[in-house]
């Protein structure tokens, strides 16, 4: 058995006396030691409970690419997910919600800037991944920018009230369950228009706060949307409060967030035009905010987008968009 | 005996990278001090292996911790082995199970070698052992034929396509089976399925032998049990919620098929330590 291979080797991260399994995508003209120019690494983060391959491989993909435009990537499995040991129980989304992985995911990202000479680490998370990589950005120094799919800012529950559930069946099922489902949704809307631009009750907090002092240093910022359920385009479900909007606005003007909607994919943007779209948007973003001398990846037009710009930028598809589910999901 | 659920008791585990036929197989190896026998778990197919990723592995370490050392591994083309899935045939997934398997016989070739399969990594190990491959086998939710295990991953995918679709948008299995047969190729969770592949899933059967453990029994003189996980085993079989299900303790499943497997290789008491009792 190996633990390299050409493009990528095993590593085991071991900050805190917790080991942690991972794969480092390695590029081409680099090398593991302090001889050659220090440049950043992206580090991907588990999605809930998903190995560090995530939803269809996709993340070894992303990372691939990552690498072949110069950027070391290295995926890991948090403490008792996928290869990594460590306690884990049923409560784990609560655990995520709560800043839970911070720690681990601050020490995986102190130790790859000293083991590689990295100026920096760019966080990778998807779903309930970026909520893992919003509280490590705001929790470690070495932190360069923040790569998030999908992420939420509420508190979701594991598993849904089987009345509520077994009502969304019907509404998917059936004409009426339809119009029902319209009409419910009008009146969401009329609730929300009542509450004025406030987040709902079940907001994370927590969370929010860590993304302002984060996303209000100007850390770059490429937040990418897929299509929500009943969603119309880039805006949420009627009478579901538009979180990306909000965070948006809170991060203030001198942030360096940039917004993109992935019409083609799906919540795991693991599809195939999905996941082309991600590997698109995620090269020109790290061209423009993290360009490398010795690579010639950098788009023509690429340039630093800002706070606000929320442009569709994949109109080519005519894929039926397809969401999975997802805990996370019927916010 | 405590549940490796809850358990940070660091075990032995290699992670390391096989070669095949021009591409590599990312293995994990979980190692005992003098084991009482070795396994190698045939996991489940493509997105079966992200639904079901920690029972499995704790399923690895639990049988590590019954001092039964491990093997697992990724097919080829799917998960951290290299290769791409398009190009794969269930003749690759086969040879994978052959090589790993004669890998870790030769390990140690007096500690009986068993296979071990879920879904259609049941299949696979299924007809290695009908090759005459291994000392025993165990078989969980053992598909007829790959085309079953194909559809039974396909109905999971459809079941959550169908939870976020409203009216004209739901579609059938049956409308995306119609689409592979006319030739399109079908995306699910993120993995190209092709006609080819489809097509071939009808001839990659379980060997009739392996229909019982009774018939087992008799057309191969080794240890075969065969179990038809419930519902109650989701992720492990179709159903379950991804972060929650997949957390739950499977001590219920896991005792019992340890006890088989310890129960059947355990060593006898010979000089030697080599040799060996099938009760």
């Amino acid at each position: 058995m190996r633990e390299a291979i050409a493009d990528r080797e095993l590593i085991v991260l071991d900050g805190l006396g917790t080991q942690m399994l991972g794969t480092l995508h390695r590029p081409a003209d680099w090398r593991a030691d302090t001889s050659v120019p220090a440049r950043p690494g992206v580090l991907f983060l588990n999605s809930l409970s998903l190995p560090r391959a995530a939803s269809g491989d996709s993340a070894v993909h992303w990372a691939a690419s990552i690498a072949a435009e110069g950027y070391p990537a290295c995926r890991v499995d948090l403490p008792g997910v996928g290869d990594t040991a460590g306690s884990s129980s049923t409560e784990l989304l609560d655990f995520i919600n709560g800043g839970g992985f911070t720690t681990a995911a601050t020490a995986a990202i102190e130790e790859l800037v000293e083991r590689y000479n990295l100026t920096g680490v760019v966080l990778f998370g998807h779903c309930a991944g970026s909520v893992s990589a919003i509280y490590a950005a705001a929790a470690s120094k070495n932190c360069s920018g923040l790569i998030l799919l999908d992420p939420y800012f509420h508190l979701p529950q594991a598993r849904r009230p089987k009345v509520r559930e077994g009502l969304s069946t019907w509404a998917r099922r059936s004409a009426l369950g339809g119009l029902m489902s319209g009409l419910y949704d009008r009146a969401r809307k009329l609730l929300l228009m009542l509450r004025g631009s406030q987040p709902p009750g079940n907001a994370n907090t927590e969370l929010l706060a860590r993304w302002k002092q984060v996303a209000s240093t100007g850390v770059p910022i490429l937040l990418l949307k897929a299509p929500g359920i009943k969603a119309q385009g880039a805006k949420p479900r009627v009478g579901e409060f538009d979180y990306i909007d909000y965070v948006v606005q809170l991060a203030g003007r001198k942030s360096c967030a940039t917004v993109k909607f992935v019409e083609s994919a799906d919540h795991s943007f693991a599809n195939r035009e999905g996941h082309a779209a991600v590997q698109m948007h995620i090269d020109k973003w790290l061209a423009a905010h993290f360009p490398l001398d010795a690579v010639e990846a950098v788009q023509p037009g690429a340039g630093p987008l800002r706070v606000g710009e929320s442009d569709i930028t994949n109109h080519d598809s005519n894929a039926v968009p397809a969401d999975r589910v997802c805990a996370l999901e019927g916010r | 005996m405590p549940s490796p659920l809850h358990s940070s008791k660091p075990l032995e585990e290699r992670a390391g990278y096989f070669p095949v036929s021009g591409v590599h197989l990312y293995t994990v190896l979980h190692e005992a001090p003098n084991p009482l026998a070795r396994v190698l778990l045939v996991g489940p197919f493509a997105s079966e292996r992200h639904n079901s990723y920690l029972p499995w592995v704790r399923w690895a370490r639990f049988l590590a911790g019954e001092q039964i050392e491990v093997l697992r591994y990724d097919y080829r083309g799917i998960g951290e082995s290299t290769g791409d899935f398009e190009q794969m045939t269930f003749a690759d997934w086969q040879q994978d199970v052959q090589r790993l398997a004669a890998w870790l016989e030769a390990r140690s070739p007096h500690v009986p070698l068993l296979l071990h399969g879920l879904g259609m990594g049941a299949l696979l190990a299924g007809r290695a052992f009908d090759d005459g491959v291994g000392d025993g086998l165990l078989l969980w939710s053992p598909p007829q034929n790959a085309n079953q295990a194909l559809r039974a991953t396909l109905m999971r995918w459809v079941g959550l396509e169908q939870i976020f679709k409203f009216g004209d948008e739901r579609k059938s299995a049956s409308d995306y089976i119609r689409e592979i047969e006319q030739g399109n190729r079908l995306e699910v969770d993120g993995y190209c399925w092709s006609l080819d592949l489809w097509r071939d899933s009808f001839h990659v059967t379980m060997p009739q032998s392996l229909a019982s453990e009774e018939g087992a029994a008799l057309a191969y003189k080794r240890p075969v049990r065969i179990v038809k996980l419930t519902r109650e085993a989701a992720p492990l079989t179709k159903g379950g919620i991804v972060g929650y299900d997949d957390l739950k303790d499977f001590n219920w499943l896991f005792e019992p098929n340890c006890s088989w497997v310890t129960g059947r290789f355990a060593k006898s008491a010979s000089p030697s330590g080599m040799g060996i009792a099938y009760a």
